[in-house]
Parts: structure tokens; sequence; C-alpha cells
């Protein structure tokens, strides 16, 4: 069974999500459970580290999918930051930056939460 | 000691047929040998008339000679007997029928010579008594014939009882019994030889009263009264008492019935003694057994009797505890189940009436529910009790609850028509969680006896049991029925992808699809759009399973509506996407390479919608990824995703070849846990691209087992398909065509 596990963590407004080890179809419920505290906690500006995330299955990818729209209505949003190159190719291949801030530094993501999201 | 013959018995049922055959012989043999030793007994009386008369060792011979004879009966009948054990009652009425038939038989073979009155002894007996000497030949037959009759009587008696002595034997129960067997047998002998009306000496009369001391000692044995009911307790009564008086009958015709001035002389007795002394003694020692059986057999079935009920009540509680037993083997229906658990109180004698409440599983509360009712409506029951209290206490307890004046009890109602006057409430413990609880009423106050709350908690831990298997049984039963629909479901999805690939002018073709569980979200297909060009599709759902195939089956009616429609991939995938996004789960989406084959314009056009990028590679070796943008369907609106689709268009050249997948193979494991990878995907293709497309599709699955190993991990649905263009002059071998849904994976 592949490990996987959410960190916490704010940065002022943002809130931090420390992705680490698979996110697989049996992990994805953690992911899933994370976002969906973010959005009880009305902490809507969520940025995804993905410096420690190893692999990501495309029913991973399905979580983001799972949110986004109604957090972008509510004024939120996630950006992904820090993606290891052969998770990010994962992401790439789907088509993910044309949907998602992905950015390679966190500071760039936070920075870019100022700004209004793109539209999507 | 010798082996309890029941065991033997047992055995020789599953004898086989040359065993048969032997102890049929010895049944031969042993008649033969009572039967001569009664010829020989009616020889030598005859001698004896005619006026030989023996001497003391021909008189020792014969008396052993006829006792061998009457061993050989007693095995004979022992035999015979084993094969079917009687019950008490009918031994009581064999033996007493037997014993009547002899009295009878008796006083007809008396009355027919009968001696003439006040005359003296010798001629009222009919034989010498210095010699014992028949005077006439109607005592010869006499003498035989009584001597007969009870020799045998003695040896039926003996082994009829037998059957009653031993039954629930214990080794001094035996051994007491062949110590009776025994002492008779040695009290026998010790007369050997002596003539009528002698009278016996100390020796012999210890002797006797030996054995009138095991007989009382085995008389004691009488364990077959407590399987008796109370009617056949009755009915043994009355025939052992018949058996005692017949056989005190007998015994007194034997020494009265010749009414003759010596009195003191033994009557018809004598007959038998000059038959046989050692037999007569063997006889009458059997029939004093017989009376002093009967007799304690008597006394203890009349104190007995008042137990009976007690004994049938136990019975009636193990059956029922039997019956339950049977159930939690047989009965799954969850009814029948319920019924039978209620029921089995009341069955047991242990309640007037009882139900069984379960706590509803379903709603997931611990509120009971009457689910059946014995000799009560379910429904009549929660006008009687406050069922969620008692039913609270029973459960957090773990322990019985016991009632003893019910009515004064807060959680029993009065009610007119029913009276719970004391009840019992066991609950049904299973694993790991109280399943619900038997209530046991009866309609007498402190009705329950401390056995009697015992037994219904077994009957209500064997319930819990009971419904604990029928859970599990109904979940295999369950396990088993998907399995099923899952293999219906594998086929059917089998039969969704193409059987055999097109033929088109120029070009090869390889595929094959291996869902990681019984079904998967990959899909492949090819079209004839017309005009020698070849539309071809690979598709993977997001996630895998049964809820993948689902959509992979949809997106194979929409490849098929929209294909012919569509003039560009492109186009057809924003359709597509179009089309699919309506249904897809906002986590779900589809990745899809789509592709238009041109032969006559030799041009190759591809659109990726999130796909893994096709590999393609030329016959110069140069190996590259196709990779086009776009994003996967059901993931952007569709004027986002038709903006941001590419379509990329290739000028084949022979040689060529193209390579779509799905990311099972690319992330397939290797038992180090590195993925196979698309540098490698892209190497092993370059060094195979002068093979047909069939030879390059299986060395690539080939390459892939041989990463993956025996213990890697292939993890996902694949899906691989294999284009070669060999150019539209090319004389392309049809038999490399090939289509596999099932490679050799490992």
């Amino acid at each position: 069974m592949s490990s996987f596990s959410v960190g916490f963590r704010t940065l002022g407004s943002v809130q931090a999500l420390d992705l680490r080890g698979e996110l697989d179809a049996h992990t994805a419920a953690e992911l899933e459970a994370a976002i969906e505290k973010c959005q009880q906690d009305d902490s809507l500006q969520i940025l995804v580290n993905g410096a420690n995330l190893m692999y990501i299955s495309s029913a991973g990818l399905g979580v983001f999918m799972a949110h986004i729209e109604e957090i972008r209505e509510k004024g939120g949003d996630i950006k992904i930051a820090a993606l290891q190159p052969k998770v990010y190719n994962v992401f790439d291949l789907l088509g993910f930056p044309m949907l998602f801030d992905i950015t390679e530094s966190e500071e760039e993501a936070v920075t870019k939460f100022g700004s209004p999201a793109p539209s999507a | 000691m010798n082996l309890p013959s029941f065991r033997r018995s047992a055995d020789k049922q599953r004898l086989p047929k040359e065993k048969r055959a032997q102890s049929g012989t010895r049944t031969v043999l042993m008649g033969l040998l009572f039967s001569g030793a009664t010829a020989m007994a009616l020889v030598y009386h005859l001698l004896a008339w005619r006026g030989q008369v023996p001497s003391a060792s021909m008189n020792l011979g014969y008396d052993l000679l006829l006792l061998v004879g009457y061993a050989a009966l007693w095995a004979l009948l022992a035999e015979s007997f084993r094969k079917k054990r009687p019950s008490p009652a009918r031994s009581f009425w064999t033996i007493t029928l037997a014993a009547g038939v002899v009295i009878l038989i008796t006083h007809v073979v008396l009355l027919i010579a009968s001696p003439p009155a006040s005359v003296d002894a010798s001629l009222a007996l009919g034989f010498d008594l210095e010699t014992g000497a028949p005077l006439v030949l109607a005592t010869v037959f006499k003498t035989n014939i009584l001597g007969l009759l009870y020799g045998v009587l003695a040896v039926f008696l003996m082994l009829r009882l037998k059957d009653l002595v031993l039954v629930k034997r214990t080794r001094s129960s035996q051994r007491n019994w062949y110590l009776l067997v025994g002492s008779m047998v040695v009290t026998s002998l010790s007369v050997l030889g002596m003539r009528a009306g002698s009278v016996l000496n100390q020796a012999q009369t210890i002797l006797m009263i030996v054995s009138v001391v095991f007989m009382v000692v085995c008389s004691f044995r009488l364990s077959w009264i407590v399987f008796l009911s109370f009617r056949e307790k009755v009915a043994a009564i009355g025939l052992s008492m018949v058996m005692m008086l017949v056989l005190v009958l007998g015994i007194s015709i034997m020494r009265d019935s010749v009414i003759s001035r010596w009195a003191e002389l033994p009557g018809i007795y004598t007959y038998v003694q000059s038959f046989s002394y050692p037999l007569s003694m063997f006889s009458s020692l059997a029939a004093v057994f017989g009376i002093l059986y009967s007799t304690t057999g008597v006394l203890s079935l009349l104190f007995h009797l008042p137990t009976s009920g007690e004994f049938q009540a136990r019975a009636g509680e193990r059956a029922a505890m039997q019956s339950l037993t049977n159930i939690v083997g047989q009965v799954f229906d969850a009814e029948r189940l319920h019924a039978a658990i209620a029921s089995s109180p009341v069955e047991a004698g242990v309640a007037h009436f009882a139900w069984l409440a379960i706590a509803d599983p379903e709603s997931g509360s611990l509120k009971p529910k009457v689910v059946a009712g014995s000799k009560i409506d379910p429904e009549e029951v929660l006008d009687l009790v406050d069922l969620d209290a008692l039913f609270a206490e029973a459960t957090s307890s773990r322990n019985p609850i016991f009632l003893e004046e019910a009515m004064r009890d807060h959680r029993v109602r009065a009610k007119a028509s029913r009276a719970i006057s004391s009840m019992v409430v066991a609950p049904l413990v299973g694993r790991n969680r109280v399943i619900g609880a038997l209530f046991a009423c009866k309609e007498l106050v402190r009705g329950f006896e401390r056995d009697e709350i015992d037994t219904i908690s077994i009957l209500a831990a064997q319930s819990s049991l009971a419904i604990e298997n029928a859970g599990l049984v109904e979940q295999q039963v369950e396990r088993e029925r998907l399995a099923r629909e899952l293999a219906i479901a594998r086929e059917v999805q089998q039969r969704l992808l193409p059987q055999r690939v097109p033929e088109v002018r120029g070009l090869s073709l390889a595929a094959s699809s291996v869902p990681a569980q019984e079904v998967g979200g990959d899909y492949y297909d090819f079209v004839d759009l017309g005009d020698e060009r070849l539309g071809l599709i690979i598709a993977d759902v997001s996630g895998k399973g049964t809820s993948a195939a689902f959509y992979m089956a949809e997106m194979q009616g929409i490849f098929h509506a929209v294909s012919r429609l569509a003039p560009s991939p492109a186009d057809f995938l924003h359709h597509a996407n179009v089309a699919i996004s309506e249904s897809l789960d906002k986590n779900v989406f589809v990745s899809v390479i789509y592709g238009v084959l041109d032969v006559r314009k030799q041009e190759f056009v591809l659109a990726r919608a999130g796909h893994c990028p096709a590999a393609a590679v030329g016959i110069d070796g140069k190996a590259r990824y196709l990779r086009s943008k776009g994003i996967g369907l059901g993931l952007a609106p569709p004027p986002l995703f038709r903006r941001s689709l590419a379509e990329a268009t290739i000028h084949l050249q022979p040689g060529d070849v193209f390579v779509l997948y799905t990311d099972g193979i690319v992330e397939s494991r290797s038992p180090g846990g590195e993925e196979y990878g698309y540098d490698r995907l892209l190497d092993v293709l370059g060094d195979i691209r002068h093979e047909g497309a069939e030879g390059i599709h299986d060395h690539l699955i080939e390459d892939l087992n041989a990463f993956v190993g025996d213990s890697g991990d292939y993890g996902d649905d694949m899906t691989l398909v294999v284009l070669k263009w060999h150019g539209p002059h090319s004389d392309v071998p049809l038999e490399s065509h090939g289509v596999a849904h099932e490679p050799a994976l490992a």
C-alpha cells in the first residue's frame, strides 16, 4: 500500500497543503478530506506544495478537478507549486497547466494569489 | 477383558464378503454342535432306558458335551441378538412370553404321561432315583423335552438381560456381568456328573451364593430406565412384574406340580436335573437372576416414575438444542431462522411463550425490533412490555435478566389477555456486538428454575452463532454473485474492443488491452472512414474498475457515432468532449488520442486530448513523442478545450512506426519500484523498428514483462496499439496482422 500524507501550513491568508508520498486511487480520499476541510474553514486560497509528492495517478488528479469549480465560484483558487518533474509531466500531459496555476516555487504561487485567478 | 460387544457388532456390518461367509460357517457349526448335543442327550437317555447303566465317567462326559452344546447355543443366540437390540419393554415381553410358553409346554408334557398318584416316588417320576435310569419310554422324552426347554429358556433369558445390564456399560459393570456369568458357569460345572435329586454339598452351596451375590450386583444395572418416557416406564413396570410372576410360577411348578408324598423331592425339576444336573443348575440360577432383575427393575421404575417428567423435560431441552444446532448449519433464510430461534425455548419446554428482538442493523441503531414470536404475536409484544428498556439492559449487561415477579416490574404492563408473570431476557452476543435478545416468558410467578435460565442462555448463544453464520453465508453468496457479475462485465467489455484489426493497404496493425481488474477504463478501436481512411482511437478513463468501465463503454458509443461525422481529429475530440462531459463525474476525465490515417494522401493526422503522447519512430531510427497540445475530456469547458487543442500532421514514410499506449505501460514498475518510463519505451522502439507491427507489439510486451519481473507491479489498465506504415505499394503480409486482448503478461 502506497503511503501518502497531507500537511497543513498557513502562509498568511493562504492555506498550504504539503503533499508527501504517492497520490493514487487509495490515497486520494485523504487529499479530498484535506481540501474539504479547507472549504469548511473557509480558507479558499489553497496552495498545494508537491515538493515531496513522488507519484500521482489519474484518480489523484481527479481530486483537484472535483473541487476547483466550487472554490473558484466562491472566489478562491487552488494553485500548485514545486512539483517534481515527473509529476509535473503527468499534470502537463493532461493539460492541467491550462486549468491551474502551476508554479515552480511556493513563493511564486503565493504572489499569484495576490493577483486575480486565471479565467478558466 | 473382552471388547464391548456393541463395538464388535458395529464393525461386523462393514465386514467384507469373505468375513461374512466365515461368520456364516460359524453359525452353521454352532448350530450343528447344539443339535448334535441335543441328539446325543436323547440317545444317552434312550440307552439308559434300555438298561445300560452309564458309568460315572460316561455321565461326566455326557454332562460336559451337553454343556458344550449349550455354550454353542449361547454363541449362536448372542450373534443373532447383536444385530438388533430390542427396547427394554420388548426384552421383558419376550422373556415373559418365552417363559410362559415353556410353562405351558411343561404342563402339557406332564399331562400327557401323568403318573398315577400315590405310588412310590420312582414310579411317580418315571425313573429310578438311585441310578437315574428312566423306567418308561415317556420319561426319556419328557426329560429331553423339558431339559431342552429350560436350557434354551435360560440362555435366552441371560442374553436378553445382558443387553439391559450392559446399557451405558462401564468397565466395572462389564466386569460384574462376566463375573456373574462366570460364577454361574462355575457353579453349574461344580455339579457335573451329579445325579438327579442329589443334595448340594457345602462348597456348591457357597458357589451358588456367590452367583446370587453377583446377580444382585448386576440387578442394579438399570441405566435404561432413565431413557424411558413415563408411558414406557409404566409399560415396563407391568411387563417386568408379569415376567417376575411367570418366572416365580415357573420355578414353583417345577418344584410343586408333582403331587406326591415325596413332596420334599423337587417336582419336575428332577426331570431337568436328570437331563443334566449342571444345565438345571444353570437354568435355575438364570431364573433366579431373572426374578431378581425384574424385582429391582420394578422397584427402580416405581421410584423413577415421579421424576420421569423431569427427564422428559431434559430430553425436550436436548431436542430443542439439537434442532437449533441443525438450524445453525442449514438455515440461512433470516425469517425462518428468527422463527426457529423464537420457538426454541417453547419447544424446549422452558417457556410458555417467547419472542426474538433484533437490534436493527439497517438503521445502525440499537433500537430493537421484534422479528419473531412463538405462541405470541410479535405485534402484541409492544403492548406487554417496555421492549426498549429491557433490551437496553440485557444488551448492556451482556447477561440474562431474570424477572421473578414480572408484574411488579415497571417495564412489564399488565394485560387481561396475557400475563407475563416471570421472564428471562437473554442477550444474543455476537463476535463484536450484541445482535439481539431472546425473551422467554412464563405465566407463573417464579416460574424459572436455574437450569431453565441456563438453557435459555445456551439457546441464545446458539442463536447468535446461527445469525452470524447466516450473515457470513449471505456475504459469501453476495461475493460470489459479484464475482459472476464482474466476469460477465469483463466479457461484455472485451466485446466492446475490436475482435480483429482492420486490413488497410500499406499498413500493419497490432493491438492489445488488459484491464488491471476484471474491467477497466482503457479503450481502443478502429473505424473505416471510407476513401481508404482509417480512424483510430485510444482512450483512458481516469481511475479504474467498474466506474471507469462504464465511461469506457460510453466512449465506445461516442467513437462510433461521432467519428464518421467529424471532419478532423480535433473536431472529433471537441464533439466527444461535449458529449461525455455531460455524464462524467467532476473528478473523472478521459484522455484520448484520435487519429486519421489517409492511405491515399500518405498522411497521419492526430490530436491528443491529455493522453500519453504517441511514440513515433522512422526508418532512420529517430524516435520521438508526438506531444501536441490538448486537455483531457471532461476537464475544461468546451471553448477552452477546443481552443487549446492542436493537431499533429505526419507525412508518412515507409517504415514509420507509431505506438499508442495508456499510462499503465509507462507506469508499470520493476521490483525495485522504478517506472518503465517514456525513455525506455522510445529506446526499445528504436531497436525493434524494422519488425512488422505484430513483432514490435510482441517485443514491447516481452520487454515490459521482463522489466516488471515476478514481483513488480503492472498497476493500471494497459493498452498497446502499434501501427507500421509500409507504403501504399508494399505487400503487407496479412498474417502479420494480429490482435490480442490478453497478451502474455506475467
